[in-house]
């Protein structure tokens, strides 16, 4: 769990006067969550996963390295199974990872400390910071100087190293440890495979959830009786709104929140939430580029759509004041937090930040749902719209993997022992405790999305149902808008904001004009990397 | 002991005899000889002409140390204390052609190719292309327009610097203080004033200055949504940064102004603005000339505060190169292109730079 969710979870509970009851059930786990035997790896598999959410016991504070050993510990038993003691005995791995918010690589020390006392291997470590990180990866992949045998890596970097003959692939006794039939729908294949290869151990999940004020919406309420459920009510109601009065701070109303500003690429998967809609037909994995041809798709009536809805909301001065400099941390933070509009679409953080966030006025007020859908979709096969209902939640980033490099390929000592460090870290019952504390990492996998478990451990049922429940709905989403996992991807998504940027401050004639732009700007990119293999590796990354 | 040459200075008799003349001029040809094949090896090796299977340019790297070792060495076996004395000079000048003039030849290489760190290709050299490519690049050229603004706002900054400094020479009350408060701007980070004042004081909704403007009838205040009011807010923000360095550099030269001269001046019944304008402004001359290049340098590198405040935008009006340059760079991974537009922006700079000070060589003449 990201720590700001935890956070924000142990302290709604408080806030919801539930004190008295969580007290009592956290102390209760904390007179058990100190002395866990290890001994309980001897009851049921149930029993597990029960003692390993004690450790230390929701509300008790920030887990410890010592807290991350015992967990490590625990769930030894899927490597015990396959690896005898002693088995890697002189074999050295270098595992690079983030360390952002002292998570991430810190936990899988703790993690793998166990790990390494058991089976004698020596882990070395490379920490690195969010922004070193990709510049590292990049210049490793480039330079062909990669020096580490374990890498945590997100799966938009798929194209860059799998697509590039780095990685190796996932032996399928790893699949077994790790039970991946267990993951979210939209995280099984073709995310974590190319060329029909696996090379990915999921440690995390990431999409695009849709908050609104509750407050705004209902009988006699100001934006209508029912919450939007397609773009086209989303855009009625923005303009609807205005002129009225927000029922919560008494200051303007406003409907929805598009950032108009860049976010170093990351401000493009908001457009895409709306181009979702439009643009994902149910019978076409592809979206974002034609998948034969690498020709993009950018420009077509779906996405000149979505962009015409925000110069719509533009042109009918729909957004606060000074939208035009808000990228996705001001609409979500200081805009629909602070009491500001009444609908966004953006990561679990908001969801969870609502509640207890020291500028946070909505926490009252707010409800979630899955992106909303439209009244017609368009169908690029044919070049037509087709007047059905279609709904694509958009899973922007794939969430954090572990993948092996092809370092250790030569090795088959080293090779197994590179994967049962990995396999370790993508366990099914490590990954419950680490969607429900503190670890930079959201549920993955459906047996995290067992409400029972975590009330159990001690949270408030219907707070966890809330937050996760629309997590849930769109990972498991049949039309699911799933991430290009090709090399550069976050270049196409950094000229379009570019572009995006002028359109949006009236330097193209049209929303046309401005796709036609970006989609320039995209066809310069494919033909900089190379068309022919950017074909390939689409095709690919879609699984075709 | 030769009795030819600079004797004045020779303080060691040397007698070199031909056979270690020879030997010295030998290591140091040689090793060059030796550095040139391994490198051409290595260059042959990496392009595939012939197969020897170097891992890395170590070897030329480990050729170039030893040529330079043997090249300084070369000059004292070759020429006694002669060559004792270009030791002085030779190791720095070594150093500098190693981390100045060859990386900025290999950034000549870098930007007439076309690099994209994703492309499976690697490196293409493509001539003109990025050339090209920068010709017809909107974004690039709205940048340069955009400094040109921002440079001139240094003529304001200036006045305003010069009008502080005026103050704290005068003779008034807690001096020390203001000159230590006035300094504490330019000690802050661009980034913690892009937060503070960018992203805090000017927010347009809880912002301080924005509920200020609100209560004084100002209708949704709103300080980067024109292009106008977003570029005039980043020049506010960078000269409050650095104001107070061209201040402290003329109050430096405003203290070292003999007292005499404005007081002869006084005496001969000048008013106080032509003692400024006939004694002390000439006599700043320099320092200001000096204030101002500097400065100009400063703005040129201008990017920490519209990358964390406006990305450049609204719709690139705020955009600086440097800003564009590290979008290129960082967000596309365009090591070629971003490449030449930095040297393009270099040659730019350099000319620029050596006009200005040609110019300001004849300005700062006396013009009595």
């Amino acid at each position: 769990m990201k720590v700001e969710h935890y956070n924000a979870i142990v302290r709604a509970q408080m806030s919801r006067r539930r004190m008295l009851k969580g007290a009592a059930s956290v102390s209760a786990l904390a007179a058990v969550g100190g002395t866990v035997p290890v001994a309980a790896l001897a009851d049921g598999h149930a029993d597990l996963r029960a003692e390993i959410l004690k450790i230390p016991g929701v509300g008790q504070g920030s887990p410890t390295d010592a807290d991350w050993q015992k967990v490590g510990e625990m769930t030894l038993g899927p490597t015990k199974e396959r690896v005898a003691e002693g088995e890697f005995e002189g074999v050295e791995l270098t595992f690079m990872g983030l360390n952002n918010q002292n998570l991430h690589n810190f936990l899988f020390r703790g993690f793998l400390k166990p790990w390494e006392a058991y089976t004698g291997a020596k882990i070395n470590w490379v920490d690195l910071a969010q922004a070193d990180y990709n510049p590292r990866l990049q210049q490793a992949i480039a330079t062909g100087t990669v020096d580490f045998d374990i890498i945590e890596m997100g799966a938009p970097f798929e194209g860059d190293t799998a697509g590039k003959g780095l990685l190796d692939e996932m032996p399928d006794w790893v699949g077994e440890q790790i039970e991946e039939d267990d993951l979210v729908g939209y995280l099984k294949p073709p995310v974590g495979t190319w060329d029909g290869k696996k090379y990915r151990i999921t440690i995390d999940g990431d999409c695009h959830t849709f908050a609104y004020r509750t407050d705004y919406f209902g009988e006699g309420a100001i934006g209508g009786a029912e919450v939007p459920r397609t773009w086209q009510q989303v855009n009625a109601v923005s303009k609807d709104l205005i002129g009225k009065e927000d029922p919560l701070t008494g200051l303007p109303a406003h409907g929805y929140l598009d950032p108009l500003k860049g976010w170093g690429g990351f401000g493009f998967y908001f457009l895409e939430n709306r181009a979702a809609a439009y643009a994902k037909h149910p019978g076409d994995p592809a979206w974002l580029f034609d998948p034969d041809t690498m020709k993009p798709r950018v420009n077509n009536p779906a996405w000149v759509q979505a962009i015409q809805d925000v110069l719509d909301l533009i042109e009918a001065g729909a957004y606060p004041a000074d939208q035009i400099n808000a990228d996705p941390g001001t609409t979500g933070f200081q805009q629909f937090l602070a009491g500001s509009g009444s609908m966004l679409m953006w990561w679990g953080d908001i969801g969870s930040n609502a509640r207890t966030s020291d500028t946070s006025v909505v926490g009252d007020v707010v409800g979630f749902g899955i992106n909303p859908g439209s009244d017609r979709v368009y169908n690029s096969q044919t070049g037509e719209w087709e007047d059905n209902y279609n709904e694509a939640p958009n899973m922007a980033y794939l969430g954090w993997g572990v993948y092996v490099t092809k370092r250790v390929s030569g090795d088959e000592k080293k090779r197994k022992a590179a994967w049962s460090a990995a396999a370790h870290l993508g366990g099914k019952d490590i990954s419950l405790w680490m969607s429900a504390y503190p670890s930079g990492f959201q549920p993955y996998r459906n047996s995290h999305f067992q409400f029972d478990e975590w009330e159990a451990a001690g949270y408030d049922r219907a707070f966890v149902e809330d937050y996760l429940g629309s997590n849930a709905d769109s990972y498991n989403h049949p039309n699911a808008a799933i991430e290009p996992r090709i090399p550069g991807i976050f270049q196409y998504y950094s000229v379009a904001e570019d572009e995006l940027a002028k359109g949006y401050a009236g330097q193209y004639g049209s929303a046309q004009e401005t796709a036609d732009a970006i989609a320039a700007a995209w066809e310069k990119i494919t033909d900089q990397i190379g068309r022919e293999s950017q074909i390939a590796l689409y095709k690919a990354s879609l699984g075709m | 002991m030769s009795s030819e040459g600079d004797l004045l200075h020779v303080v060691t008799a040397d007698e070199i005899s031909d056979r270690r003349r020879r030997f010295g001029k030998t290591i140091v040809w040689g090793s060059a000889g030796l550095m040139f094949l391994v490198a051409f090896l290595q260059t042959a090796d990496q392009n595939g002409w012939i197969d020897i299977g170097f891992q890395n340019w170590r070897p030329t790297l480990y050729a170039y140390v030893l040529w330079g070792i043997c090249l300084c060495a070369g000059q004292v076996i070759a020429r006694g204390e002669h060559g004792k004395r270009s030791l002085f000079v030779l190791p720095a000048t070594l150093f500098v052609v190693s981390m100045v003039v060859f990386p900025l030849l290999f950034g000549l290489v870098i930007a007439f190719s076309d690099w994209n760190l994703s492309s499976p290709d690697g490196r293409q050299f493509n001539g003109w292309d990025n050339a090209r490519q920068m010709w017809s690049d909107p974004f690039y050229w709205n940048a340069l327009k955009n400094m040109v603004y921002y440079t001139l706002a240094i003529i304001v900054e200036y006045g305003i610097a010069f009008g502080l400094a005026i103050l704290l020479n005068a003779e008034i009350r807690a001096r020390k203080f203001f000159r230590v408060a006035f300094l504490l701007p330019l000690m802050l980070s661009p980034v913690a004033v892009s937060w503070m004042i960018g992203k805090s004081m000017l927010e347009n909704r809880f912002g301080p200055i924005s509920r200020m403007l609100r209560e004084l009838g100002v209708d949704n205040p709103s300080f980067f949504s024109s292009p106008e009011v977003a570029r005039l807010m980043i020049m506010l923000m960078d000269a409050w940064t650095y104001i107070p360095f061209m201040m402290i550099m003329i109050l430096a030269g405003l203290q070292a102004i003999p007292r005499e001269l404005n007081e002869a001046a006084e005496v001969d019944g000048a008013s106080a603005w032509r003692r400024f304008w006939e004694v002390t402004f000439p006599l700043m001359l320099p320092v200001s000339i000096t204030a101002i290049l500097i400065r100009i340098i400063f703005k040129l590198k201008l990017a920490d505060i519209i990358i964390n405040v406006t990305s450049g935008g609204p719709g690139g009006a705020t955009d600086s190169v440097t800003s564009f340059i590290f979008r290129e760079y960082r967000d596309r991974s365009n090591v070629g292109y971003g490449t030449l537009l930095a040297i393009f922006y270099l040659i730019l700079i350099v000319i620029a730079m050596t006009i200005l000070m040609k110019a300001a060589e004849r300005w700062m003449r006396p013009r009595y």
